[in-house]
């Protein structure tokens, strides 16, 4: 597997070098960018999709937080601090599954205990690095918090390509039902949907796929391109179809170009910085457009 | 699949408590095998407590039975009163339908398995002409109409139907009456949930007064009378009642 991206990066390049693809990607860590982009933008902002029917978009935004204290507990641990994807996947699936958990027991709403949780979880990450700060470079944090392309490696592609194999592999035979579940548990169970257990299992795969997505967006700003690009192809779709693509598509453009045009125009800007910023330019963009096209604002009622 | 018809159902000394509240209490009642059998009632009388039991959703005491004429169980369809979705979520009638239906994603577009029966279906409850409206942007009526559709796709032998008419207009009362027909004419076992005592009497063949425990039971016509409805919706008499249960306890 690591070969294959090796031969693949290799073959990029050695394109680049040709001049048939832009300049940039004759280096190796931004071809390694744009591939974990590439991996990147179609799974969250399918995923996103999801994310926004289900109304789960706080929650994404509280796992994407919670990796911040992944880290740390991962650093204190002995991990490596360029990746220390056991403690950080650990971490993160246990406070989206005791979440999860809570809301069905306790009967709160989803946006009070999700308040409850992102700020623990924030205070202990606040004092875990505290406790670090003499022991590891803190600057390194910035590349956690907002992201850095500098620093994906192969490894990180690896854990990226697996994980969203697994999402995909999921979330397409399932998508009727996890949608299914969310407009009428009753309904969906009559039909065979195993709501709780979708449920649960939603939370887990934006878990992990939130987490895989740190290295190159940052634990500050993953959850919004689970959130922006699906909310952007809402404003300018009409069936779920267009919904759907329409939302992969903005999602991967965001990536995209919120990788490549940093390292191309020299900006130093934090690749998930420039990718949040891309994707919010193309929401306020489709903004525009509907409020332009009449036959967007839907059909009378 | 059709021709063996409905199951019947039983119900036997069925309980229902949930933190302090008894929301069934010792509930009897047979249900015929393809007939149409209504539940009456007050709201909080226990009548969708009572699908939940009968689905398996909340833990009850006493016996449920599905008595199916085949060896296998058949299909049971529903129609929820309402669905939970963000109105302007872009999802038009014939996404809703194949999310329903199919297990290909929606994204992929409906399969041809599912295109005819999913059009049939519409066409049954005057659908088809809005099938690419959004969902969020049909009228109340409508959107019982299309939750009355999907409950066709499997053809049911079982339907539960929760308050079906509270949103439907004129033409849509008239295509639940022929829906009604159908499913009669298929041998369906019809439980349907309503609060039109006129559409009831008109169009049930047995009728269960239940506020929290059955209060009558029997065809439509005969158990159906003023002084009986009267007890089972007003207050000052479930009170007198209540009171006269206590007395003779006491």
């Amino acid at each position: 597997m690591t070969d294959l991206i090796d031969t693949l990066r290799h073959a990029i390049q050695h394109l680049a070098e040709q001049g048939l693809l832009p300049n940039s990607l004759t280096y190796g860590f931004v071809v390694n960018a744009v591939l974990a982009g590439l991996c990147i933008g179609p799974v969250l902002g399918g995923l996103g999709t999801l994310v926004v029917v289900k109304r789960l978009a706080f929650f994404s935004e509280a796992v994407g937080h919670a990796a911040l204290t992944g880290v740390a507990i991962g650093i204190l641990l002995g991990e490596p601090y360029t990746g220390p994807y056991g403690s950080l996947f650990a971490y993160c699936t246990l406070f989206g599954l005791l979440l999860m958990y809570l809301r069905n027991r306790t009967g709160l709403s989803p946006d009070t205990l999700i308040g409850v949780f992102l700020a623990v979880s924030l205070s202990l990450g606040a004092s875990l690095l505290l406790i670090l700060s003499g022991r590891v470079n803190i600057h390194i944090l910035e590349n956690v918090l907002f992201g850095s392309v500098l620093t994906v490696d192969t490894s990180d592609l690896l854990v990226l390509l697996v994980v969203s194999a697994v999402v995909v592999a999921l979330t397409v035979p399932l998508y009727n039902r996890f949608m299914l579940a969310s407009f009428n548990p009753q309904l969906a169970s009559v039909r065979g949907v195993r709501v709780k257990l979708l449920d649960y299992l939603f939370v887990v795969l934006v878990t992990i796929v939130t987490v895989a997505s740190v290295k190159v967006i940052g634990a500050i700003l993953v959850g919004a391109l689970l959130i922006i690009p699906a909310a952007a192809a809402r404003l300018l779709s009409l069936s779920l179809r267009g919904f759907f693509w329409l939302s992969v598509l903005i999602a991967t453009l965001s990536t995209q170009v919120g990788i490549l045009v940093p390292i191309e125009l020299e900006l130093p800007v934090p690749s998930g910085a420039a990718i949040i910023l891309t994707a919010g330019a193309l929401f306020g963009l489709a903004a525009i457009v509907r409020g332009f096209t009449p036959a967007l604002k839907g059909h009378a009622g | 699949m059709t021709v063996a018809g409905g199951p019947a159902l039983g119900f036997d000394d069925v309980s229902l408590t949930l933190g302090q509240t008894d929301i069934l209490l010792r509930v009897s009642l047979r249900v015929a095998a393809g007939g149409v059998h209504a539940l009456v009632g007050p709201n909080g009388g226990g009548k969708s407590s009572l699908f939940k039991a009968l689905l398996g959703q909340v833990p009850h005491r006493g016996r449920i039975a599905l008595e199916w004429p085949g060896e296998r169980p058949g299909v049971v369809g529903y129609v929820p009163q309402a669905l939970a979705f963000d109105a302007g979520l872009p999802m038009t009638v014939m996404d809703f339908m194949g999310a329903m239906c199919q297990r290909r994603p929606v994204m992929l577009g409906l399969s041809r398995r599912w295109k005819a029966p999913v059009e049939q279906a519409l066409h049954q409850v005057g659908m088809w002409e809005k099938a690419q409206r959004r969902m969020g942007a049909l009228s109340g009526g409508e959107r019982q109409r299309v939750l009355l559709a999907q409950a066709l796709i499997p053809a049911p032998d079982l339907i539960l139907l929760d308050e079906p008419m509270s949103a439907l207009d004129e033409a849509g009362m008239r295509v639940f009456e022929a829906l009604l027909a159908h499913w009669r004419g298929q041998r369906t076992t019809v439980l349907w949930i309503e609060h039109d005592l006129d559409a009831v009497t008109r169009l049930a063949d047995r009728v269960t007064g239940l506020n929290r425990q059955v209060l009558f039971d029997g065809a439509p016509a005969e158990v159906l009378t003023p002084q009986r409805v009267l007890a089972l919706f007003s207050n000052r008499h479930r009170h007198e009642e209540a009171q006269a249960v206590e007395e003779a306890s006491a």
